[in-house]
């Protein structure tokens, strides 16, 4: 299997599970941080996400709340149906960003010099051993 | 093993050693961004040698979980197989995790796509589970009244917030306060991306020492650490993080080198030439200055 295999499936199987019943969203405590969500409503907002997970574009809100995402994992015992909303929004980040080859739905902020960077750090706090060793 | 789910509670370098035994085996997975923090490393892995577990610790660029690329599946999953089939190939039954997105990923979508041959575990709960192994090594008092770091991440999969403080209760003259603040997110990097996230939950955690008494931030994570350190710069704390404070009540050396460079005035100047060379003149100039140089939060 394939990643984007896994991705598709997972999606498919969380989708058809959820009710958008919106507990997931009352949960989270970064709606503050995303435009539209306390407007659009708990039950709209995961509509959309369900939307997104099923390769749909979702709504503006539910695409705010996606990028919002940190994982602080608090949907997940919220959920009446015990269904993981916590792994549902990391497929929807995935698909969000365009990760099956769709056009991304939310801004991608990718650092095109994390490994430079890491291995920048790497040769200050590591000795030239470690390095050899450890990376 | 369920997608999303933690595994099983009480298997393998999670359970206390029934008996003495030959130190057992494993990979001390460090993540990618651990590497400015080498003391941290250092110190992480002589704790789990001194509980019985011979870690190699591995990480950077080469041991990647693939999250740097989200925005592209096939890529993702060429960085994280690559991973794993150098971790089987070692022969070592379990890695322990250090980073906990690389443990989610791991466990979320590296795992179920390719085959593993080495349970995951978190560093905190092979530690917690042989804390008496810890116990007599923890001998030199840190006089400090110490607040956790704690986000609402994470600890659903492995109960950092309460592991944690179970070992820094081992340290004497350590006294840890109580408070009920959690940010959100499971590590600061993860506020960071959003704006005004991160300002937000570092004056919920300064409001929480105000009010507790705490002169001291104690970060589980690295990212936190990173984030956190430059507290220092503008309110009258101490940031430490969890593994400084055990290796320093041990009697080891642990300077926090991330720290003096990210709040020394001049970085470059801290760091010295021999260090800047190391780096590499254009690389220390366009990736480790800027951090470096980066004004705090708040």
């Amino acid at each position: 299997m394939s990643l984007a295999d896994h991705i598709r499936a997972e999606s498919a199987r969380l989708a058809a599970l959820c009710t958008a019943c919106g507990d997931c969203v009352s949960a989270c405590p970064m709606t503050p941080y995303a435009p539209g969500v306390a407007e659009a409503g708990p039950a709209a907002v995961a509509a959309g996400l369900r939307d997104v997970l099923l390769a749909g574009p979702g709504t503006p809100a539910a695409r705010a709340w996606i990028a919002a995402c940190t994982r602080s994992g608090v949907c997940t015992p919220a959920c009446r149906e015990g269904i993981d909303p916590a792994f549902m929004l990391r497929l929807a980040t995935w698909r969000a960003k365009g990760a099956l080859g769709d056009g991304p739905l939310i801004a991608v902020k990718e650092d095109t010099q994390f490994s430079p960077k890491v291995k920048a750090f790497a040769r200050v706090t590591l000795t030239e051993k470690e390095q050899r060793e450890w990376l | 093993m369920a997608v999303g789910n933690p595994g099983p509670a009480d298997s393998g370098l999670r359970a206390a050693p029934s008996g003495h035994r030959t130190a057992e085996r494993a990979i001390f997975w460090y993540g990618c961004n651990m590497t400015r923090h080498g003391e941290v490393i250092r110190a992480t892995s002589r704790l789990l040698e001194a509980v019985g577990v011979e870690a190699a610790p591995r990480g950077g660029p080469a041991s990647c979980c693939g999250s740097p690329k989200d925005a592209n599946a096939r890529i993702n999953e060429g960085m994280a197989r690559r991973t794993i089939e150098a971790f089987n190939a070692t022969g070592r039954g379990t890695v322990v995790t250090w980073c906990p997105s690389c443990h989610m990923n791991m466990q979320d979508s590296m795992a179920p796509v390719t085959p593993t041959n080495f349970e995951t575990v978190h560093v905190t709960e092979v530690l917690h589970a042989r804390r008496e192994a810890l116990r007599p090594l923890l001998k030199r008092p840190i006089p400090a009244r110490v607040l956790l770091h704690a986000h609402l991440g994470f600890d659903g999969r492995v109960p950092v917030n309460d592991l944690v403080p179970d070992l820094l209760r081992l340290v004497p003259g350590l006294d840890l306060v109580e408070h009920r603040c959690r940010v959100p997110g499971h590590m600061c990097s993860s506020l960071a991306a959003v704006p005004g996230a991160l300002a937000d939950a570092q004056r919920a955690t300064l409001a929480a020492m105000a009010e507790t008494g705490a002169d001291t931030l104690c970060t589980i994570f690295h990212s936190c650490h990173r984030e956190c350190v430059a507290l220092e710069q503008n309110h009258p704390v101490r940031v430490v993080n969890w593994v400084h404070l055990l290796a320093w009540s041990a009697g080891w050396e642990a300077e926090d080198g991330y720290k003096a460079m990210r709040n020394a005035a001049d970085p470059r100047a801290a760091l010295g030439e021999a260090l800047v060379d190391a780096a590499g003149e254009v690389p220390f100039t366009r990736l480790v200055e800027p951090e470096l140089r980066k004004p705090p939060a708040i």
